[in-house]
């Protein structure tokens, strides 16, 4: 659903002379078609083995007894990750200005909540407003 | 169109009264929130980069095995991150 959130806010964020970009720890072979079957206007990157997710201190490891519960699911991280330890990032939304700072962080450990595109697309706009 | 926290709502509700099409069963939903909620209290969103720090910087492989920049992407203007977990 964020993918499609940020589908539909990317002209405007285009417009406004930014760019969205979308990292996942799955590997290639699952980013292409997840970009095909949404048909994004924009870039989903492979952070492999989390590698920038780190690095932006999102990610955490699941606890034994949720992999038993996603592995009865039959979803197998380490498939898609090529990663044995079952670490995820925390679901988060960042916008960096031109010299590289962080100027929106949006980060939030209960998957079920986002903030809205719109949201973005306003921070976006005060932002283009300061420069 | 809904916003994007309401379509969440919606798939929440949906999934948690256990009915189809996931028919999740109450200990599954159960564990889940257990799991949210052990996250947060490590306190792990007050660790996460925050406004004012410096962004580190990438270089990853898009869809198309195409390496991409984040140094290039910022020449051009400023650039919203989304980090998603996956698919699955």
């Amino acid at each position: 659903m964020e993918l499609e959130a940020l589908q539909g806010i990317n002209s405007e964020v285009r417009a406004l002379g930014a760019q969205i970009v979308v990292l996942t720890p799955e590997l290639e072979r699952y980013t292409r078609a997840l970009h095909k079957k949404l048909n994004l206007a924009f870039d989903i990157l492979t952070d492999l083995h989390l590698k920038t997710a780190e690095e932006f201190r999102l990610v955490f490891t699941l606890p034994d007894y949720l992999r038993e519960l996603y592995k009865s699911f039959g979803s197998t991280l380490d498939r898609f990750h090529d990663e044995s330890e079952y670490r995820l990032p925390m679901p988060a939304r960042y916008i960096i200005d031109k010299q590289g700072i962080i100027r929106a962080a949006d980060v939030n450990a209960d998957y079920t909540i986002r903030s809205e595109p719109a949201e973005t697309v306003r921070q976006l706009q005060t932002l283009a407003a300061s420069n | 169109m809904a916003s994007l926290q309401e379509r969440l709502d919606e798939f929440k509700k949906s999934f948690e009264s256990g009915a189809p099409p996931y028919n999740a069963p109450h200990e599954v939903i159960e564990t889940m929130h257990r799991a949210t909620a052990e996250l947060k209290a490590t306190g792990i969103e007050g660790q996460a980069l925050k406004v004012g720090d410096r962004a580190p910087g990438f270089t990853l492989f898009n869809q198309d095995h195409v390496p991409v920049a984040s140094a290039d992407l910022l020449r051009q203007g400023p650039l919203v991150v989304s980090f998603f977990r996956g698919h699955w």
